[in-house]
């Protein structure tokens, strides 16, 4: 029986190109063919029947038991086992089929064996690739789909269907998947994308909108490509990534500049951002306004290049301490000249700009126009010195006021202490006769007294437009009688169309005091002459009163000329009045006197009237 | 009685100067009483003695406020006269103005002569307006 079936083997199975062995149905060997030996080895054993499970001693994934299971059977079975060769790995793969004789007896199992390593390698690839694409999609929410225009079948990946929010089981159409996209913009933009990449080829990536499958609307990137074979486009691959979250990060972002940007233009502030070398990199639309130019012709311009040097040196020196102690400068006063000279005041603070490291990188400057305050401020500055100097004009008055008020009385008093203890009648009448002239004395103080009072406390002065010319013509009418008796000449040269801005009663006793004080100070030994003049000056009309006459000492007297009750000649008309109350009228009508004089010579009065409306 | 041989009263008011003269009639006798309406009148009277000889007047009533020349620059241009006899000053006002009152005072500390500061109303004449013992003599 042995024999017989050693006979039946064909002796061609040793040079067979592929591992195959023959095993009868007691599981041993009975014959090999080279390859298999090549493969398994020479057995040890001396036996003539070595059984099969030698061969497979030490195979992984391949017990005596699963052999067992394997051999027996009229079907073809595969399993797949490996070998250590050395430190290699080698991955094979037995074929069990039945042996059968010429009446289809079954003789035992047929064994075919190659090696797979390759395959099964290339399979881990695969797998590990698989994972990795699978990882990849899931971490980046990137999915990807495929459209086959043989076929026209789409078809979606996990990530893709994730995205869209369906059931993995899910198959979309073309129009299907198109029908996702929002209506509008988005819908019509995939729409005529997918059909241009189906005629056209080529390529696409677009951001749009989709509205899930639960409702949701989420922003999605998706790509195309177009994949060509012998110049036909026969399938279109395409990517799908989710990017609701970028959008709306980026969209936050967008805001928040837009916010800050807004912010900073908007702020009645000069904002600007400095390098260290003091070159703008960041100007506010207030900055720009204040200097005239677009943002984009400020950038990289340094101070020198916009402000007068010596502003510009300062500006420089402020950035650099500022960098060097890294300490802010904050509501400091400054003052900017731009190069058309025009100047304005800034409240400046001056912040460094720290990198990670806490070093100065920059600064952030931001300047407030407080010219207008400035301003403000100076016109109060001039109103306190003005209320400050009537506040002086007052006191000093009060003091005449009780000086003059005081001789009087005292007077009174000491007479009528005389009186009280007089027993001659004749001294008596004596005494009476001084009280009744301290009486008058007292009543001609009041009146001028009055005088003065009226003119301080006129403050609605109602100023008119009075010619000039015929003014003084009218005062001197009016001295006619004195002018002539003294023998006096008058030349005036005065434009007759000349106005001047003035209380009517306010000019003509200016004028009448000037000329009378010529007159009244005249040097005996020459003929009076007066002189009058006028013009226009800086906002002033300018009258001129000139005489030949006896002059005044103004070293002396220069700074009680204008004082009340001040004489200064030998004259027993004077009064010490007339110029006090004129300068009062003068200036409260906004102007002002001045006098130069010669003794001697004569004496020159200039009336500057105000010419300015307000 | 106190004799005295010049007083100088300088005021532009008269009724002080009649007030005055009246009340020295009854303390001192005095031949010679002069009256002048200002300091310039009086200065020049002063200077002009002096180069004739006269002495000086003993006592002098000054006003402050008065036209051309007023009592301080009367005072002014009287100490730069040179003058050994002291002359007793006194300075008749009716000013409350403390500044007055300071400024006398300076002219009090920085002068040889003996100033007064009478104000207004003035009743009576004080012996030490008129005469002052000389300690140092």
């Amino acid at each position: 029986m042995k024999t017989s079936q050693a006979g039946l083997i064909p002796y061609p199975i040793q040079q067979l190109p592929a591992a195959t062995a023959l095993v009868n149905s007691d599981f041993a060997l009975v014959q090999a063919s080279d390859d298999w030996y090549a493969l398994f080895g020479i057995p040890q054993s001396k036996k003539s029947k070595v059984p099969i499970f030698d061969f497979y001693e030490g195979h992984e994934r391949c017990s005596k038991e699963i052999l067992q299971q394997y051999l027996v059977g009229n079907d073809v079975r595969t399993i797949r086992h490996g070998k250590n060769i050395g430190d290699k790995q080698v991955w094979l793969e037995s074929i069990f089929a039945p042996w059968l004789d010429q009446k289809k007896n079954a003789q035992g199992t047929i064994i075919q064996v190659r090696d797979i390593s390759e395959d099964v390698e290339k399979d881990a690839e695969l797998e590990r690739m698989n994972n990795l694409l699978n990882a990849t999609s899931e971490v980046a929410k990137i999915g990807s789909w495929e459209y086959d225009l043989v076929t026209e079948k789409l078809s979606w990946c996990e990530m893709t269907k994730k995205i869209h929010q369906v059931p993995t089981d899910y198959k979309p159409s073309v129009a299907e998947a198109i029908e996702f996209y929002k209506q509008g913009y988005s819908r019509n933009k995939i729409s005529m994308l997918f059909h241009n990449l189906m005629s056209e080829g080529g390529s696409f990536n677009e951001r749009l909108q989709i509205i899930t499958k639960k409702g949701e609307e989420r922003w999605v990137a998706a790509g195309g490509k177009a994949i060509t074979q012998a110049g036909k486009i026969i399938k279109i691959f395409g990517t799908f990534q989710d990017i609701n979250e970028q959008m709306l990060a980026e969209k936050r972002t967008r805001e928040s500049e837009r916010l800050l940007t807004t912010l900073i233009d908007n702020l009645p502030i000069n904002v600007f951002i400095k390098d260290k070398d003091s070159r703008k990199i960041l100007v506010n639309k207030a900055e720009c306004d204040y200097l005239e130019v677009d943002a984009k012709q400020l950038i990289g311009k340094t101070d020198f290049d916009l402000y007068d040097p010596n502003v510009a040196q300062k500006s420089r020196d402020e950035d650099l301490e500022v960098i060097r102690t890294l300490k802010p400068m904050l509501a400091q006063e400054t003052i900017n000249v731009r190069k058309d000279g025009s100047i304005t005041h800034f409240l400046t603070s001056k912040i460094p700009l720290l990198d990670l490291d806490g070093n100065a990188y920059g600064l952030i400057g931001m300047s407030l126009d407080i010219s207008n305050l400035k301003q403000k401020e100076e016109q109060l500055r001039n109103l306190i010195n003005v209320t400050a100097i009537q506040n002086k004009k007052l006191i000093n008055f009060a003091h005449i006021v009780s000086h003059n008020l005081r001789s009087h009385s005292a007077n009174f008093s000491m007479l009528l202490d005389f009186l009280s203890k007089e027993n001659d009648e004749k001294e008596k009448t004596r005494i009476m006769k001084m009280l009744l002239f301290a009486s008058d004395n007292l009543m001609d103080t009041l009146e001028n007294l009055n005088e003065v009072v009226d003119i301080s406390t006129n403050v609605n002065l109602d100023k008119k437009s009075i010619n000039l010319l015929s003014s003084i013509e009218r005062v001197q009418q009016n001295l006619s009688a004195f002018l002539e008796k003294c023998g006096v000449t008058v030349i005036k040269s005065v434009d007759k169309k000349l106005n001047v801005l003035s209380v009517p009663a306010y000019l003509e006793s200016i004028i009448l005091n000037l000329m009378t004080n010529a007159v009244k100070y005249r040097a005996l030994d020459r003929a009076p002459k007066i002189v009058i003049s006028a013009q226009k000056q800086d906002g002033f009309i300018v009258f001129s009163i000139s005489d030949n006459g006896l002059g005044i000492d103004l070293k002396r007297y220069g700074d009680k000329l204008f004082g009340m009750y001040k004489t200064f000649h030998d004259n027993k008309d004077a009064r010490g009045l007339g110029l006090y109350i004129i300068k009062n009228q003068i200036e409260a009508m906004d102007g002002n006197i001045t006098v130069t004089s010669e003794v001697g010579k004569g004496s020159t009065f200039k009336v500057n009237f105000n010419d300015q409306t307000q | 009685m106190t004799k005295l041989n010049s007083i100088y009263i300088i005021d532009d008011d008269p009724i002080t100067v009649f007030g005055i003269k009246k009340m020295l009639k009854t303390i001192v006798e005095c031949p010679n009483v002069k009256t002048f309406e200002n300091g310039k009148l009086a200065l020049d009277q002063i200077m002009d003695e002096l180069r004739k000889g006269i002495q000086p007047p003993e006592v002098i009533f000054l006003d402050i406020n008065m036209p051309i020349m007023d009592g301080w620059e009367f005072l002014e241009e009287l100490l730069k006269l040179d003058i050994k006899e002291k002359i007793i000053i006194n300075v008749v006002t009716s000013s409350i103005d403390t500044s007055d009152y300071q400024r006398w005072n300076k002219f009090r500390i920085n002068c040889l002569h003996y100033l007064n500061y009478k104000n207004k109303p003035i009743f009576s004449i004080e012996p030490t307006d008129l005469k002052r013992i000389n300690l140092a003599s």
